[in-house]
């Protein structure tokens, strides 16, 4: 199941970081807040609110067309998927520049981006309805 | 990196060196927080040491679960505390425990002593010992700020002292990114002592998951109970503050320094009061969805000539964090009566790092002593003390925490050893020298404070039995048995560590599925068995360090306040006291010291 995701009220978000590990959790069976494709981050203080940020699934990605290789795929209903094999090889990791809401970061272990597949985890394990999400008809 | 815990880095301020150790038995055999703190207190601490001497140990510990389950976010200090010159325990949220986690440290030890101010920065397994002149005589609000880097992957946490902690105030404690506490028993002191001022801890690593279908489910079984039932709903609505107008009904709210179980004003002050008036936002530790944490709105006029006549436009807000806790202490038990005065007195004692509860414990008996004229306007520099008013009081915590004078020196050293040099014994509210909490509900509260290990409402939910006694016929040997009890889980859920709040979430069925999840297979006997162990473990130090249970006395005052029970009987809280010992006693437990004769249990005294 795929869900449309977005982060509607990012100034709800208390700092549990309930997304971030499910997102991890999901991905990749393991708690990790470097691996994951969304994101809690803490500006400066924490008296300031959290910053929370996903993937915006646009339909004309600035990383997909930052990549020289063509390793992101734009799909139908807008956002990206990866090929690993296009990938593989590059060092300058275009891709993670581009995105102007530094919504993509580099898995430290594969060395490829990690991208949302939109499991609706971070969605459904958020306390304070942070994101906005509806099921994706197929 | 591993799924479980096993390093234990030794910070050595004196040299400015560290070292890791790997120990996965003591954290197999222990599981983390209380149990662990408790075995590497026993190693590290000598006997009858100074808490301020370079040898006097600070140690910290996480648990198991950490980051892997929801509401298991705290860290657990143990040390040796300036207040009861005995044991200190103290337990805090916020980003510390995770990111030790992913930094791969299970557990922190710091001995020696820096001649000049220093900061600890530990990047993963990178750890720096830094000069920080520049951080000395600086808020703890400010320090955060100052040392927490911007848009870093990973979990950051920012611990520090103020003021109050430089300046050696036996009830100083920790502020932990910004709003979190290792609050009581003078922690703060310790690192002044040693002259850490701030400690930052940047973790970016990972905990592979076990069994991951199994503990998917399993995990999304315990966040429903934490997020969806009952069970937590109070703390992340209204929040703790909810006990306020509950135990006021309850004629449980000590007000006036313990004189009266009711107050007046108590609607002023109500966590209902603070959440429609003063709550701007709510945050929580990593790991919890619950967010317990309520900041309320503290306003200020910049400066008088900015104000122009229209203060509501140009005015400064601050976040200052609010619980029960500080609102009884700061608020009813001072008679101080308006939410905006409260969280302003909280923020006094943010800004300079100073524990709330024995804060305003001091305050109070400053205020009768000031009345029955065993202090002089003189001595308290011209300012005089009266219930109520919060301007005078914000100028007193200022003092102690600069320890302006002789009496403000004594002031700092905690309500007890106040009350040694200035009289006024029998009403300076305290437990095994610590300041207790804010529940006159009956015995439970006062013989659990007392026997607790760390003297915390915490240590044994003594305050809670009491609300299950008076509405059954649960009778005071009960109370007490139910007490010893109540320490030896708590201190499972301690070593776990998780917050005391999701108690009713781990009970001992769930705990036991969650370790075989995470590898750490234990049967219910050895749960608690190591409970029970890490009391006694704990016990056993007080007693070296001098703490003798039936040479303690219980402050007049207690027994004059009117409780769900009526008024105590000194004899009867006496009884419990016998009661509760020939239960540890039979459990192989020392409770006393060599000298203290078998005479001393057998001859009841005034209480």
């Amino acid at each position: 199941m795929r869900f449309h995701i977005e982060v509607k009220h990012p100034e709800r978000c208390i700092g549990c970081y309930s997304c971030v590990y499910a997102c991890s959790r999901h991905l990749f069976d393991t708690v990790d807040p470097t691996r994951v494709a969304v994101f809690v981050r803490v500006n400066k203080s924490l008296e300031n609110p959290f910053s929370v940020t996903a993937c915006r699934f646009c339909t004309k990605p600035e990383c997909a067309l930052a990549c020289p290789q063509g390793a992101l795929e734009v799909l139908p209903e807008g956002g990206v998927t990866l090929t690993p094999s296009k990938c593989e090889g590059c060092k300058n990791y275009d891709c993670i520049i581009a995105c102007k809401l530094a919504a993509l970061i580099l898995d430290r272990r594969t060395k490829v981006p990690v991208i949302c597949d939109r499991c609706g985890d971070c969605a459904k394990f958020c306390p304070h309805d942070v994101f906005r999400y509806e099921e994706m008809k197929t | 990196m591993s799924s479980k815990l096993k390093r234990v880095l030794h910070v050595d301020l004196t040299k400015k060196e560290s070292k890791a150790a790997d120990r996965p038995e003591l954290f197999d055999t222990y599981l983390g927080g209380a149990s662990v703190a408790a075995k590497l207190l026993e190693e590290e601490c000598p006997p009858k040491v100074d808490p301020f001497s370079p040898e006097a140990p600070i140690i910290f510990a996480i648990g198991p679960f950490i980051a892997l389950l929801p509401s298991m976010t705290k860290t657990v200090s143990m040390f040796k505390s300036p207040l009861t010159g005995n044991l200190g325990e103290s337990h805090c949220g916020g980003h510390l425990g995770t990111a030790l986690r992913l930094a791969g440290i299970g557990a922190l030890v710091f001995k020696g002593a820096a001649d000049d101010p220093t900061v600890v920065l530990i990047e993963d397994s990178d750890v720096r010992i830094e000069l920080a002149s520049s951080l000395w005589g600086m808020s703890p609000l400010h320090v955060e700020k100052t040392l927490r880097h911007t848009d870093q992957d990973g979990i950051e946490s920012v611990t520090s002292i103020g003021i109050a902690g430089e300046n050696g105030v036996y009830y100083s404690g920790l502020i932990t990114d910004r709003y979190h506490h290792f609050g009581r028993l003078g922690l703060g002191a310790i690192m002044g002592a040693k002259r850490l001022k701030a400690i930052r801890v940047h973790g970016t690593g990972d905990i592979a998951i076990q069994r991951p279908t199994e503990f998917k489910s399993f995990f999304e079984e315990i966040h429903h109970r934490v997020v969806q039932t009952e069970e937590m709903r109070k703390y992340h609505d209204l929040g703790t503050p909810l006990n306020v107008m509950m135990l006021n009904e309850m004629r449980s709210l000590p007000t006036k320094n313990f004189t009266r179980s009711t107050f007046e004003k108590a609607e002023g002050i109500s966590g209902e009061h603070f959440l429609e008036t003063l709550l701007e936002r709510k945050i929580t530790c990593p790991g919890c969805p619950v967010a317990c944490i309520h900041l309320g709105g503290l306003r200020r006029a910049f400066s008088p000539e900015h104000e122009l006549g229209r203060k509501e436009v140009f005015e400064e807000v601050e976040l200052v964090p609010y619980n029960y806790e500080p609102i009884f202490a700061l608020g009813s038990n001072l008679e101080v009566g308006d939410a905006p005065s409260v969280l302003s007195l909280i923020g006094q004692c943010e800004r300079l790092g100073m524990d709330a509860i024995m804060t305003g414990s001091v305050l109070a008996w400053l205020t009768e002593a000031y009345e029955k004229d065993l202090v002089s306007r003189e001595e308290l520099d011209g300012l005089e003390p009266r219930w109520g008013d919060a301007r005078t009081y914000l100028q007193i915590i200022e003092r102690i925490a600069y320890v302006k004078n002789s009496l403000f020196k004594r002031l700092a050293l905690g309500t007890w050893a106040a009350a040694q040099k200035y009289g006024g014994e029998d009403f300076a509210v305290s437990l095994g020298k610590n300041s207790p909490a804010g529940y006159a509900t009956g015995y439970g509260f006062v013989i659990g404070t007392l026997v607790g290990a760390r003297h915390s409402h915490l240590s044994n939910m003594g305050y809670s039995i009491d609300q299950k006694a008076t509405t059954s016929t649960m009778s005071l040997e009960q109370i007490v048995e139910n007490i010893a009890q109540q320490e030896d889980w708590l201190y499972v859920l301690y070593s776990l560590v998780g917050c005391y709040f999701a108690r009713g979430v781990y009970d001992e069925e769930t705990v036991l599925k969650a370790l075989d999840l995470i590898g750490l297979p234990k049967t219910a006997g050895e749960l608690r068995q190591l409970g029970n162990e890490t009391f006694q473990r704990l016990y056993k130090f007080k007693v070296t360090e001098g703490f003798g249970l039936l040479r303690e006395e219980i402050p007049k005052r207690l027994t004059e306040i009117e409780t769900p029970f009526g008024k105590l009987d000194p004899n009867r809280l006496r009884e419990m006291l016998q009661h509760y010992v020939k239960i540890r006693e039979r459990q192989g437990l020392k409770l006393r010291r060599e000298d203290e004769a078998l005479a001393e249990l057998l001859s009841p005294r005034g209480a």
